[in-house]
């Protein structure tokens, strides 16, 4: 039912996307976005004003990275979108793949402030990093007074019943899992510790979701204690009013960089690159810090103390996140997924 | 001078099989093509990735099982459903139409989180469950395979329930009146002359039960959980998450045929005999 429904909607909105394309072509951008209250911020932060200061149009797709790499290389021969945003360094293999543009600084100025890290491939057709997801211990400090500070806290027996895991088919399940996975004694060569320490967990109790939104509802509804997840989403949580916070593990703290490419073989690629410019200004990224609580990778936003409290924020805490080998991850995505789901099946 | 039958019958039809062959032997056959597909040409290794690994022989054998109860399940209840539907009131017959078909028009999203609202850990009947004594402390009846039962029951009774009801309001209440005048009990006209009557409608219910069943994924998901999978689920993870077109395909192409092997041979037993 629902599958065939969405096809049509599939099929829909290709034919529209055509026709705009044919009729508007230089002044419509078509972008993805991540949906929801991320969505709802990527409007206010970039792509209204944007929208303002250019008077072009910007059509948003709702698709998660996974998805949107998915649309993007099944639309090599006609790529439909302008600008790709990925969480899950899927950037790495879209720019291989020639999906990807490269980006000319001299086109994109606001580059200049951003932090080395976050523009290291632009050359190649990896887009720049305009915002970081730090992975830590999002916990409920009413039934926790005492914070976690260890990833080994997870491995606590006594919390195993209170424990959210999420299914690593998920960009930020996929990094906590790691996390754990080098806590246990492994590391990307060899995942087996950390789906060891995963057996045992379930054994105890724990959890696994497949979505965000349902982390939510365990917090609010099942009484979970304490899941490995991002910080972005335990902001999320406090506003839905739940007693809940974030910490990073002793140690480390993986990171989701979250980055804005250029899709090759568009007719407008001067207005995208206009668009990523916007997405690395300070006013986008201060905005996207305050309303999201993501790390700003502009080197010259200024947050407020309190938001900045919350949030891998300045230099010095850009050295404290790191991030996974994103080849290494794609390249062994398929088996680690399919082990994964032979570990956690029931 | 005018066309033949024939060539108007085709030119009639002609819009139908074009989209037929647009939207359904097209991309089914490219699907074909893609999962017998390799790194160097012509393969079958998706096809015994999947059928020599115990892990997705038994999601296969969930997804058919649980279709398989899901149906008979439909049929149980949609049946008695349906015969009261088919001689209430064309009044009261609207109401219940729409009750049993009020869940379709309800997002999966809300009519799934009504019922976390009661399976879940701390949700009502799993509570009670407890207060009970029946269920342990971490009882749930959410992520569990009597969930995604439940939950597809509810979107899926509709197509049972109505296809049944097409075919009773055209059976003869006379030939009803005559099995009850011959001394047969209300159960008993029910069982040899109302329930053979409708079995066209029992099949075509059941065929479109069971497929949408074992095709959908949406609710087996958010009802089973992460840890209950079902085939339609594993190819949606393998074409977006994994990016593995080709063992998609051989998934889809397996299921595709594990349907089949079921709808067949009852289409056979079952049709024949009522035409």
């Amino acid at each position: 039912m629902k599958t065939r429904f969405d096809l049509t909607l599939l099929a829909a909105a290709t034919l529209s996307l055509l026709a705009s394309a044919a009729s508007a072509q230089d002044k419509t951008l078509t972008i993805n976005s991540f949906g929801g209250a991320y969505e709802t911020a990527h409007r206010k932060c970039i792509i209204t004003p944007f929208e303002k200061e250019t008077g072009a149009s910007t059509k948003v797709v709702t698709a998660y990275s996974a998805d949107a790499f998915a649309q993007v290389r099944a639309q090599k021969a006609a790529p439909q979108f302008d600008v790709i945003h990925f969480s899950g360094g899927q950037e790495i293999v879209a720019a291989s793949e020639g999906l990807l543009s490269p980006i000319d600084a001299s086109k994109v100025p606001n580059l200049a402030n951003v932090y080395p890290v976050a523009k290291a491939n632009i050359a190649k057709g990896e887009g720049p990093v305009y915002s970081i997801a730090a992975i830590g211990l999002v916990y409920n400090s009413q039934n926790l007074p005492k914070a976690p500070t260890s990833w080994k806290d997870l491995m606590d027996p006594k919390l195993s019943n209170k424990l959210v895991l999420t299914d690593i088919s998920n960009g930020y399940g996929m990094l906590g899992f790691l996390m754990i996975n080098r806590v246990a004694g492994g590391d990307l060569r060899n995942i087996q510790p950390g789906l060891d320490a995963v057996k045992k967990m379930l054994a105890g109790g724990a959890i696994v979701v497949n979505t965000s939104p349902e982390i939510q509802r365990e917090f609010a509804q099942n009484g979970a204690t304490i899941a490995p997840y991002a910080s972005d989403y335990a902001f999320t949580l406090t506003k839905a009013n739940l007693p809940v916070k974030f910490s990073q593990g002793v140690e480390g703290t993986p990171a989701s960089f979250i980055t804005a490419n250029l899709v090759a073989n568009r007719p407008n690629q001067a207005l995208a690159l206009k668009f990523i410019d916007m997405s690395l200004s300070e006013s986008a990224q201060t905005c996207f810090a305050n309303e999201l609580r993501y790390t700003p990778t502009n080197s010259k936003a200024v947050l407020t103390p309190d938001v900045a409290s919350t949030v891998a924020y300045g230099q010095a805490a850009m050295k404290d996140l790191f991030r996974f080998d994103a080849p290494t991850i794609e390249a062994n995505r398929a088996s680690w997924v399919e082990r994964w789901s032979k570990t956690i099946a029931r | 001078m005018r066309m033949n039958d024939r060539t108007e019958n085709l030119l009639l039809a002609l819009p139908g099989l074009a989209l037929l062959a647009m939207a359904f032997f097209l991309p089914i056959g490219q699907m074909l093509v893609l999962s017998v597909s390799g790194a160097s040409g012509l393969t079958l290794e998706h096809f015994s990735r999947f059928l020599s690994d115990p892990f997705y022989l038994n999601i296969l054998w969930r997804t058919v099982r649980l279709s398989l109860i899901i149906t008979v399940i439909c049929v149980v209840l949609g049946f008695p459903y349906a015969y009261i539907m088919a001689r209430v009131s064309p009044r009261l017959r609207m109401w219940m139409v729409v009750a049993v078909i009020l869940p379709l028009m309800t997002s999966v999203v809300v009519r799934t989180f009504g019922w976390m609202v009661l399976l879940s850990r701390n949700g009502l009947i799993s509570q009670w469950a407890r207060d009970l004594g029946w269920a342990e402390r971490n009882f749930q009846i959410m992520h569990s395979e009597a969930a995604i039962v439940i939950g597809m029951v509810q979107v899926l009774l509709p197509f049972m329930a109505l296809s049944i009801l097409g075919v009773i309001t055209r059976i003869d209440t006379r030939l009803e009146e005559a099995s009850r005048t011959m001394g047969a009990s209300f159960m008993g006209t029910l069982r040899t002359v109302v329930l053979p009557l409708s079995m066209p409608g029992i099949v075509a219910g059941s065929l479109l039960v069971f497929t949408l069943s074992a095709s959908s994924f949406i609710t087996p998901s958010l009802m089973g959980g992460a840890r209950i999978q079902v085939l339609a689920g594993l190819v949606y993870k393998s074409v977006t998450q994994t990016l593995e077109w080709p063992f998609a395909a051989a998934q889809a192409v397996i299921l595709f045929v594990g349907v089949l092997l079921v709808l067949i041979p009852y289409v056979r037993v079952s049709t024949p005999r009522h035409g």
